[in-house]
This record gives structure tokens, C-alpha cells and sequence, in this order.
């Protein structure tokens, strides 16, 4: 009973004082119990929050302090104990606040005041573990970080070198491609570059016995014992993993002669002989023979030299099969030759019915021939595709396209009027058209996707707008 | 449409056909055959609207136009395809396509649901080329429509139905052949029945919106739904359509929820928790149908039981109970209302016909548009400002609650009145809020709930200011 009179002259004291001192009332309480929580007025709730945030003191929630009303009369015991508990739970808490072990304290709350500072270290000490596997691959350097393509281009050619043996390479390659970590085409660039490198390797090396007084025949020796090697390493990586499946006949073709008799030649070198099989082309080759077309040169052989090397890689790994890849460089060879003789006969030749994109350079012709190839290719199955949907408007193929073209001209000349007439400043117009032209475009492609448009219509629509 | 009379109806088809040979024999009407279409491509054309009826190939066509002449403001993109792989296209109008803003409402038409219910599919196609033009030209109750409202147009849900319907030789066209999909399963019954488990939870408690739980599985592993329908649930699913329309043919009224039923007898007036607002959404169409909201006008046939129907709408169950329409099936499984358009006594008229229809219905399909705009909308957030999506808006004395979309955006729809508006999502605590609604335009009501974690941090700190305040007066 003394108790609670305590406790309801506290509660008056209370009242009477914040009058008499008008001391900052947590106001909020008392609304509380007198407003029916569901129509509530908005309140600055923000300040405190922002108030309870720079506090930073970790509180628990009193259990019989639910959200609802208070009613301070009977409660008020009750009330001044739990308080009085919680302020002696603070007051420990406060003297541990700064210690480090603060983080065991987790509030539902507070949880998004705490710093997750254990997974920082997490993260690099997974790092840690990586440093410290053995890497059977060789894949990464000492220091951990993974290599870049040139270190793994070198360190290739590198133990190539070292152990004399290009069936090195066809394991690296071969372990690369099981894994998935290398596609076919990046197979063939890296022999590229491992050739490359290796033939640098070798040259070095040469450089460096060039001091020693047997220099030349150590030199020949080496280059006897190397080149046949960097020679060889092409054609008969086609044997590494596809063991007796390559064809004889490829091989022979491909057999490099005598390479005692080559000398410090240049990369480019080896391969205009490997050329030589090519008869119309090597003539083509030997026909720009000015110092001023020595880049078309390099060009030419370069793409002769991919070709050849994309379809050895085929034939490795039997997407085609020898005889296909032999006949088909045996086809570019003759079309090279008939390109030739066209271009002789006639100098301006226009090929824009060929080909998708006009060329506008000579030296871009050999390529062509290939691109005509594909083309042609494309169009076979292009046709065949086509048949079927072709069958059931054999009546209406006339007129239809007249028709919608005719549609869909009008619409787009009704779009650009607009267009002129609500940009009126004289700048925009021709950006727009642009930008039009751009997402027209991008758009149509969509919609052929998605079936919404033929792939005629889109062509149309796009001839339409790039006429404008 | 329902079964009728087939036998009076075709008699009376045929006695149309006469009339219609000697009315409009010199524009040779003859089969909507691809030849004869077009040879007669540019014959009733109006402002690049070609008022003829447009088969697949020519319905594409006339959608890319319209794309192709307001690129800016429209996009056409596919829900989906119909049993025989025809695309079920849709063309929008907005202008930012492609986008959900925050707080723009979505509307949708979808037409030729029956496929021999012709009508619907020429309007929509004829409206989007409409507003096309409009927006160009300046008008400026479209360019507003298009600016602030996302509109989807679906000319046909079932171009398979239509293409049977269509082939048809001569003007006479059968009551029933295209009506249903090429499975034979006729779409408009084929939605899941959301009606009957409404009713369930009216009697025994349960919630009143969203019944469809689990929606996804359900759709996926139904094998009794057809592609069409399946195609229209995930649309359904994926935009939170407000306000949309189902127009068909074979009489004409504007018709709204519940289409089926309570008691399960033929027909009984059914309404639902929203029967005011979608009364007053009917009217905004059929009121600008001069012939739908004709108090005089003679039923579509002589036999009719127009007797439901009252200013050109009517209750679904009143007129006749249709379980597993698309129409109800809207409005129990998400937010959007719909309702059912009858566009024409003939569900195939005659091509000839056609501008008419479009200039009975042309107002119409505007001020329906129009009617998104009303009610209340707004935002649901929480006090750091961040959208909550899935919040529940309940409205005191209407047994049906909406939710939030994605951005925590919302849009209720509801006659002029006095209402009190509750925000509540779980784990906040729930916000009511008094709105006084005008015909249009909708009143912008935003909430911010508090969780209740956060007002357990209040509360707390609260007390301790309390106390810390008591100490320092009274010197504990």
C-alpha cells in the first residue's frame, strides 16, 4: 500500500512539476494512452529516430512495456522497478560498451548498428588458401596472382623450349579445353602465340650463342633441332590428340620439306611456304612484290596463313573431315584465281550483289572470297528455311510485300513529319533522325526475336529509314 | 455469349444477309477472303484507319504501323502464342513503352476472346491507330490518357478462333464456329472458378482478394488450361493492370461482376463487394454508346431476356451465371477490374458495318479509358521513404481489398463518397486515413507506416527520457 502511494505521488509530482518547470515532457506517452493508436496524427517520428541513433546505447525492450496504452495509474510500480533494473543493466553495459567484445551483445534492433568485422577477415583468408594450394596447373604465378595471358603464353612456350617437345602444348591445350576454360578458336590463337613466343625463345637464343665461336653450326644445329619442332608443331598437333584420325593425305600435304635448308628467317617466311600449295595465291603474292604493298602482302598472308590454320584446327578436331578441308581450300585457291582473272578483265568489278557489306578496298578482296563462301553457304540454308513459310502465300507474295511496304513507308513518313514538327529547333532534327534510325533498328531486331516481325518486314523497315 | 436460340438466329442471320445484299451490293461484300482484302486495302479508309476486318498477317501489319508511325509512345510485344503459334500481340501505348512508372496506372483491352466475336478485334485495332493519330495531331485528352496511363491493347486472344470464324464463306456466319480456341475449349470458361471459393469465404470467413495462391504452380501444372488462357494469367501476374475491358459480341450491354451465381441458379442478381464502383464503370462506357444506352432500344432478338439490363449494364448473374470467365477471375486474383463489353447483336456483321461500330464505340473506349482516373491512389511507404510493395489497402465497408505494386504504388477505385482508407502490411503498424472522393480525378493519398520495431524503439527511448527527466528532478 506505502508503495503505492509512492508510486501516485511520484505520478503527481510528475504533473505538477513539468507545469511549474515545464521541463521537456515525453508528451508522446501520455497521447499515447489517450489516443486510440489507429487514427494517429503523424508525429516527428524522424527526430527520434535520429535521437535513439546517436545515443548508440544498447537497449533491451522491457517485456511488460508493449505498444499499446499505458496506464500509469496501476502500473506505475511496476514500471519505476523495471526501469530501475534496466538502468543498473545500462549502467554495466555502458562499462563494457568500448571493449571489443561489444558484438556478442546482438540486438534484433541494433543489429544493423553492428560491424560484421569477422567476415572481413573471412574474405581474406580465403585468399590465403588459394596462395598456398599447389597449383598443378601452373596457372598462377608465386605471389598468387593469377597470370595474364602473355605469362601464360610464355611460361607455354617456355617449357616447350625447355623440354623440347610440342606435346606439351598439346596437353596444356587439351587440359584447357576439358575444362572448359578455352574455347576451340582460343586454342588455335594461343598456339599462335606460343609459336610466336617460341620463335622469339629461339631467336634469343640464337642471339646468345652468336658470341660462341661455333656459332654457325650450333646454330644450324639448333635451328635444326627447333625449327622442325616450331615447324612441325602445327601440322602434327593435328596427331597429339586425335591420334590416327587425321588423314594421311593431310599430312602429306602438309609435311614441311627439308628444314635444314632454312636460315634465320622470319616467322612470316615459313609460312609463305607453307603457301607454296596454294599455287594461284602464292602467284597473287608473288605478284605484289613492291616495297610500297608490303602491308598488303603481310595482310594477305596472314589470312591465307588463318585459314589454313582455322581449317587444320577443324580437321583436328574433327568438325570436318580431311577431304572436306582440303577441297575446300583446294575451292579457295581456284576462287582466288578466278578473282584474280576478273579483277584483271575488268577493274571496277562491283560484287555488291555478294556480299552484305560493300568493300571498298582491293586488298580487302581475298577476304571477300572467303566472306562470298560463307555466303553462298548461308544463302543454301537461307532458301531451304524459307520454303516452308513460302508454301502457303504463293498466291498473295505478289501483292502482300507492295502492300505492307507501302503501309509501312506511309507510317514512317507520318513519324518523321511529326518529328520535324514537335522539334521545331533546327538543331535536334537531324539528331533525332539519328537516334530514330538507332532504335528503329534495335527495336526491329526485337521484334524479329520475338516473331512480331519477319525478317523481311525488318529489312524493309530498316532499308526505309537508311534511305532517309 | 451464352447459348441462345441457334435455329431463330440463323433464320434471322439470313433475313440480315438479304437486307445487307440489297443495301450494300454495289460494295461487293462478298467473303473476307486474303484476295478480295486486299484488293480492297485502301477502299474505306479514313485517316489511315481501314475499316475492314483484318486477319492475322494484316493484323500484325496494321499493329507495326502503328508502331512504326508513334515509335515514341507505343511497342508491341507478345504474351504469348495460341495453340496453332499464332502470337497473341499487344500493342502499347504510353509514353515511356516498356517502362512501369511509379504511380501510372495500367489498363488493358483484350478483344476476340470468342473468335467469331468479331467486333472487339476491329475496334482495338481501330483505336490504337486512333490514338495514334490523336497524339500527333495534339489532342489533348489523349496525349494526357497517353502521358499518364499505360495502356495495353490486345486485339485478339484468340486468333486461332478467328481465322476458323473468318474462313467462313459468305456473309452468313455460324453462331458458334471459331467461338472457342483451336483445342475447342472455350476460353471464357477456362479460368480457374475464383467465384466459388469468394462465396465459400463470404459464408465462413476467408480472405477477400488474391485467391489464387501459388499462383504460378497452379498456372504451370494445369494441363486443363489452354495456352491462351495460361497466357493471360501470367500477364495478369506480371503488371498490375487497375482497370481493363473484355469485349465480345452478340448483344449489347456492358456487363460486370459476379458473373456467377451465389445460390448456382440461371440467373440471380450476384454482386460483388464493388457492385457501386463497377455500376458507375459500366455506365462510363455504355453511356457513350448511343445504342447500347438506348432505354428503347428492341432486344437483339426477339425472344431476349433483356430484362437485367438497366442504362446498357448489367450484372453478370442477373443477365445469365458464367463460371470461370475471365472477368471475375481478374478481380479475385489481383487488383484489376474488369468488365465485360457486348459490342453487337451480330457477333460477325458484315465488313460494311464496321466504321459504324467504330463511331458508336469510339467514345466509349476513350471515357473508359478515362475512368482509371478515379478514386484514390498513391503510396505506401515506410518512415526511411522506401516503397513497401504487397501492402494492403482496405477500404471501411467495402469487403475487398487491393495491394501495392513493386514501387509500393496503389490505385483504388471508388464512386464519390466518404471514405476511411486503411495502409497496413505486415510487420508496420497500420495507418487509416479519411478521403473524401470526387468523380475524377483520383485523390492522391500517400501513407508512411511505422514498422513495429521502430516504434518499439520509440517507445523505448521514450521512457527512458521519462526517466532520466524523473530522476533528475526528483534526484534518484
Amino acid at each position: 500500500m506505502g508503495l503505492l502511494r509512492m508510486g501516485t505521488m511520484i505520478h503527481v509530482l510528475v504533473l505538477v512539476l513539468s507545469q511549474i518547470y515545464a521541463f521537456p515532457k515525453p508528451e508522446g506517452i501520455q497521447d499515447k494512452s489517450l489516443h486510440n493508436r489507429e487514427l494517429s496524427v503523424e508525429r516527428p517520428l524522424k527526430e527520434q529516430i535520429a535521437e535513439a541513433e546517436k545515443d548508440q546505447i544498447l537497449k533491451t525492450a522491457p517485456p511488460e512495456n508493449k505498444a499499446g496504452e499505458r496506464n500509469y495509474s496501476s502500473d506505475n510500480l511496476n514500471l519505476l522497478k523495471a526501469i530501475g533494473e534496466k538502468e543498473k543493466k545500462e549502467k554495466e553495459r555502458k562499462s563494457i560498451q568500448n571493449s571489443p567484445h561489444k558484438k556478442l551483445i546482438m540486438e534484433e534492433v541494433d543489429s544493423t548498428k553492428n560491424h560484421r568485422l569477422v567476415d572481413d577477415y573471412d574474405s581474406t583468408k580465403s585468399g590465403l588458401e588459394n596462395k598456398s594450394q599447389d597449383d598443378p596447373d601452373g596457372l598462377h604465378q608465386l605471389d598468387g596472382t593469377p597470370l595474364t595471358a602473355e605469362d601464360i603464353v610464355q611460361k607455354i612456350a617456355t617449357r616447350i623450349y625447355e623440354e623440347n617437345d610440342r606435346g606439351v602444348f598439346d596437353k596444356i591445350v587439351s587440359k584447357l579445353l576439358n575444362l572448359g576454360l578455352i574455347t576451340e578458336s582460343q586454342a588455335y590463337t594461343l598456339e599462335d602465340e606460343v609459336a610466336e613466343v617460341l620463335q622469339k625463345l629461339i631467336s634469343k637464343e640464337a642471339r646468345n650463342n652468336e658470341e660462341e665461336p661455333d656459332y654457325p653450326s650450333s646454330r644450324t644445329e639448333n635451328y635444326a633441332e627447333n625449327l622442325p619442332e616450331e615447324m612441325t608443331l602445327k601440322p602434327t598437333i593435328q596427331d597429339g590428340p586425335t591420334n590416327g584420325e587425321s588423314d594421311d593425305t593431310v599430312r602429306k600435304t602438309w609435311t614441311m620439306p627439308n628444314t635444314l635448308e632454312r636460315r634465320n628467317k622470319l616467322y612470316t617466311e615459313d609460312n609463305f611456304d607453307d603457301l607454296q600449295y596454294f599455287p594461284n595465291f602464292y602467284a597473287l603474292l608473288k605478284s605484289i612484290d613492291s616495297e610500297k604493298e608490303a602491308k598488303e602482302k603481310e595482310t594477305l598472308i596472314t589470312i591465307m596463313k588463318t585459314l589454313i590454320d582455322f581449317v587444320k584446327m577443324m580437321v583436328k578436331y574433327g568438325t570436318i573431315s580431311p577431304e572436306e578441308g582440303v577441297s575446300y581450300l583446294e575451292n579457295l585457291d581456284a576462287t582466288i584465281a578466278l578473282q584474280t582473272k576478273n579483277k584483271l578483265d575488268k577493274n571496277a568489278t562491283d560484287n555488291k550483289n555478294r556480299f552484305i557489306s560493300v568493300p571498298s578496298d582491293k586488298s580487302h578482296e581475298e577476304t571477300d572470297s572467303t566472306k562470298e563462301e560463307a555466303a553462298k553457304m548461308e544463302k543454301e540454308y537461307g532458301t531451304q528455311k524459307d520454303s516452308t513459310k513460302d508454301g502457303s502465300n504463293t498466291h498473295q507474295n505478289n501483292e502482300e510485300p507492295e502492300g505492307k511496304t507501302e503501309a509501312y513507308l506511309e507510317a514512317i513518313r507520318k513519324n518523321i513529319e511529326w518529328l520535324k514538327k514537335h522539334d521545331k529547333q533546327g538543331n535536334k532534327e537531324d539528331y533525332d533522325l539519328s537516334k530514330m534510325r538507332d532504335f528503329i533498328n534495335q527495336q526491329a531486331d526485337i521484334y524479329v526475336e520475338k516473331g512480331i516481325l519477319d525478317d523481311e518486314e525488318a529489312e524493309t523497315i530498316k532499308r526505309i529509314y537508311s534511305s532517309l | 455469349m451464352g447459348v441462345r436460340g441457334g435455329c431463330t438466329l440463323l433464320a434471322l442471320g439470313a433475313a440480315l444477309t438479304a437486307c445487307a445484299w440489297l443495301l450494300g451490293s454495289a460494295a461487293a461484300a462478298g467473303e473476307p477472303g486474303t484476295a478480295g482484302m486486299r484488293r480492297r486495302r485502301r477502299l474505306h479508309q479514313e485517316d489511315g484507319i481501314s475499316f475492314e476486318y483484318h486477319r492475322y498477317p494484316e493484323l500484325r501489319e496494321a499493329l507495326v504501323s502503328v508502331w512504326l508511325q508513334c515509335p515514341s509512345v507505343s511497342r508491341i510485344y507478345t504474351v504469348g502464342r495460341s495453340f496453332e503459334g499464332r502470337e497473341l500481340l499487344v500493342i502499347e501505348l504510353s509514353d515511356n513503352p516498356g517502362e512501369h512508372e511509379a504511380g501510372e496506372p495500367e489498363f488493358k483491352y483484350i478483344g476476340n476472346m470468342h473468335g467469331n466475336e468479331a467486333v472487339g478485334r476491329e475496334l482495338l485495332i481501330f483505336l490504337a491507330q486512333y490514338l495514334c493519330n490523336e497524339y500527333q495531331k495534339g489532342n489533348e485528352t489523349i496525349i494526357n490518357l497517353i502521358h499518364n496511363t499505360r495502356i495495353h491493347i490486345m486485339p485478339s486472344l484468340n486468333p486461332d478462333g478467328f481465322e476458323k470464324a473468318a474462313s467462313q464463306p459468305g456473309e452468313l456466319k455460324d453462331w458458334f464456329v471459331g467461338r472457342s480456341n483451336a483445342q475447342g475449349i472455350d476460353l471464357n470458361r477456362n479460368f480457374p472458378d475464383l467465384d466459388r471459393i469468394v462465396y465459400i469465404n463470404e459464408r465462413e470467413g476467408g480472405p477477400n482478394n488474391h485467391l489464387l495462391k501459388n499462383m504460378k504452380k497452379i498456372v504451370d501444372q494445369n494441363t486443363k488450361l489452354a495456352p491462351e488462357t495460361k497466357a493471360v494469367i501470367h500477364w495478369i501476374m506480371d503488371i498490375p493492370f487497375v482497370l481493363s475491358a473484355n469485349l465480345h459480341g452478340g448483344d449489347l450491354v456492358a456487363n460486370y461482376p459476379y458473373d456467377e451465381t451465389r445460390s448456382g441458379s440461371a440467373h440471380e442478381y450476384s454482386p460483388c463487394p464493388d457492385d457501386a464502383t463497377f455500376q458507375s464503370l459500366a455506365r462510363g462506357y455504355s453511356s457513350f454508346n448511343p445504342a447500347m444506352s438506348d432505354p428503347n432500344r428492341p432486344p437483339c432478338r426477339k425472344n431476349d431476356d433483356d430484362s437485367s439490363f438497366v442504362d446498357g449494364t448489367t450484372n453478370g448473374g442477373a443477365w445469365y451465371s458464367v463460371p470461370g470467365g475471365m472477368q471475375d477471375f481478374n478481380y479475385l486474383s489481383s487488383n484489376c477490374f474488369e468488365i465485360t463489353v457486348e459490342l453487337s447483336c451480330d457477333k460477325f456483321p458484315p465488313e460494311e458495318t464496321l466504321k459504324s461500330y467504330w463511331e458508336d464505340n469510339k467514345n466509349s473506349l476513350i471515357n473508359y479509358l478515362e475512368q482509371i482516373h478515379r478514386g484514390v491512389k498513391g503510396f505506401v511507404r515506410d518512415l526511411q521513404g522506401k516503397p513497401i510493395a504487397n501492402a494492403t489497402i482496405s477500404v471501411e465497408g467495402i469487403d475487398h481489398d487491393i495491394t501495392t505494386a513493386k514501387d509500393g504504388d496503389y490505385w483504388r477505385l471508388l464512386v464519390p463518397g466518404n471514405y476511411k482508407l486503411t495502409a497496413s502490411a505486415p510487420g508496420y503498424l497500420a495507418i487509416t486515413k479519411k478521403v473524401a472522393v470526387p468523380y475524377s480525378p483520383a485523390v492522391g493519398v500517400d501513407f508512411e507506416l511505422e514498422s513495429l520495431s521502430e516504434r518499439k524503439e520509440e517507445e523505448k527511448e521514450e521512457l527512458m527520457e521519462w526517466w532520466k527527466m524523473m530522476s533528475e528532478t526528483l534526484n534518484f
